[in-house]
């Protein structure tokens, strides 16, 4: 690892406070509680603490691609000398960074579309050809509590569309990064090419900038790249990236882990497979996979079999693989 | 040492040496008989053929552009793009001002009405009934007029 290779990853997609609300540790407790009967079972939600410990395990940390060099402003590189105890510390500093640094996005429900008229005045009509449009700049509310209405030439107080207040709140309170209408990037054709050069964590960036996390757009793209990684097997684009969560969630609640689970194999990542079984169990916890595996007590790779046998599309190319690294570790163990 | 001078840097870019005595004077300046209101003023340059009025609460005896106290607003008379003119309110200061006693002119009153803050005006309703009927004039002119040149 060499010191001088390391530097920081500029911080901008962190700077956007993410403005949704905050969602307890383990919201599907909660409810649980609330509910009273132990047998109602709830889904387990995105940002439980399980699902993000399972979920931040298979992400990994490597530290070369984290901190890779990106484009920022040209400065001369500095040079430390340090003892290998210095070194030590700098190394454990950069991983707490990355660990910061790899906090995964939100991924929340799309937002319900705003319907709500505030009035309406008939004697209003025809006074203006064009519309008029109210936001309260008061300082220290939060941006989805602010007031921001239309008057209709028609007459009509209406209260603005999320998109339309997406596009306000960026000319009264503008973030660093966004723009007021959308890149061409992210229309579909372009998005295509895109996905051709193997950009997808560069989408994915651009993407946290420009949309709010529980907006059509921004699950629409990500949906997107999230089908074209599955669909080429390009999971290693995304894999020590904070994005690596939100592509492991969308598979599995789609049920489609199949190509996920023989790349994790294929790179010998048993654990992170083993991980990626136990979160689908807990998931859709009526399954055949996870009912069976609940009433044998099944750990490690029996966890893996019962998942080839029952759940996978690809069975025989899971087993095989399995049989591939069974056979590999007894020779390394020989 | 003595006692602390403090340096103030003026509107007009002087520098003025002052002891504690000597800085309230200089921060509250009040007009005889006059009060504050809530108008708007014009901002930006006045060469140029493009209106953009700031909300502000301002001493009457001012100038409409000059030095106000505080502003508390925008309003854009050019639609953009979209259709749309801009407004926007700090509706938590133009509470204040208005409980400290400042009066809005009427065009501001009438945003405000027609925002909903306030209730809606009188001269809106009024101008809008009479917008109509010059709107209704134009029409009944214009079918005769291309009447006329279907006759020529």
């Amino acid at each position: 690892l060499s010191l001088m290779a390391l530097r920081l990853r500029l911080k901008n997609s962190f700077c956007h406070s993410f403005d949704a609300p905050v969602l307890t540790s383990s919201i599907s407790e909660v409810i649980n509680l609330f509910l009273g009967s132990p047998d109602a079972h709830v889904k387990p939600q995105f940002l439980d603490s399980e699902v993000q410990d399972i979920l931040t395990r298979i992400t990994g940390l490597n530290l070369e691609k984290v901190f890779r060099p990106i484009k920022q402003e040209l400065k001369p590189p500095k040079y430390k000398l340090m003892t290998d105890a210095q070194l030590e510390e700098a190394t454990q500093s950069a991983r707490e960074q990355a660990q910061r640094l790899l906090k995964m996005p939100p991924v929340l429900p799309e937002r319900k579309p705003i319907n709500d008229v505030l009035s309406e005045d008939k004697i209003l009509e025809g006074m203006d050809t064009a519309k008029y449009v109210f936001t309260d700049i008061t300082f220290n509310i939060p941006h989805r509590e602010r007031f921001i209405v239309i008057r209709e030439p028609t007459g009509t107080l209406r209260k603005a569309s999320w998109e339309e207040r997406d596009r306000i709140l960026q000319v009264y309170f503008p973030k660093e990064g966004r723009r007021l209408t959308a890149p061409p990037v992210f229309k579909e054709e372009n998005l295509k090419v895109v996905f051709g050069q193997d950009r997808h964590e560069d989408m994915l960036d651009l993407c946290q900038v420009q949309f709010e996390p529980d907006s059509s757009e921004y699950i629409r793209v990500h949906a997107a790249t999230y089908e074209d990684l599955e669909k080429m097997g390009k999971y290693d684009l995304l894999r020590s990236t904070r994005h690596f969560g939100g592509l492991v969630w969308y598979l599995v609640n789609a049920r489609r882990v199949d190509g996920l689970m023989i790349d994790m194999l294929q790179k010998d990542l048993l654990q992170d497979a083993v991980s990626l079984v136990g979160l689908f169990n807990k998931v859709h916890p009526h399954s055949e996979t996870a009912q069976e595996a609940s009433s044998q007590q099944a750990y490690g790779l029996d966890l893996l079999k019962i998942y080839a046998k029952r759940e996978s599309q690809r069975a025989g190319y899971v087993e095989l693989a399995l049989q591939a690294y069974e056979q590999t570790s007894a020779e390394s163990t020989v | 040492m003595g006692i602390m001078t403090y340096t103030v840097v003026l509107y007009n870019y002087k520098r003025v040496y002052l002891n504690m005595v000597h800085l309230s004077s200089f921060l509250l300046k009040t007009y005889h008989g006059g009060h504050i209101v809530i108008r708007l003023a014009m901002a930006g340059h006045k060469q140029s053929n493009r209106p953009f009025y700031r909300i502000v609460a301002a001493y009457n005896k001012r100038a409409r552009d000059s030095k106000y106290i505080e502003q508390l607003g925008s309003y854009d008379p050019l639609p953009n793009i979209y259709n749309e003119k801009l407004v926007s309110i700090n509706s938590d200061r133009i509470k204040y001002w208005m409980g400290c006693g400042a009066h809005p002119t009427k065009p501001v009153a009438k945003l405000l009405g027609l925002a909903g803050f306030f209730p809606l005006h009188p001269m809106t309703v009024t101008e809008t009934e009479r917008h109509r009927a010059l709107a209704e004039l134009a029409e009944e002119a214009a079918p005769e007029d291309g009447v006329k040149q279907q006759q020529l």
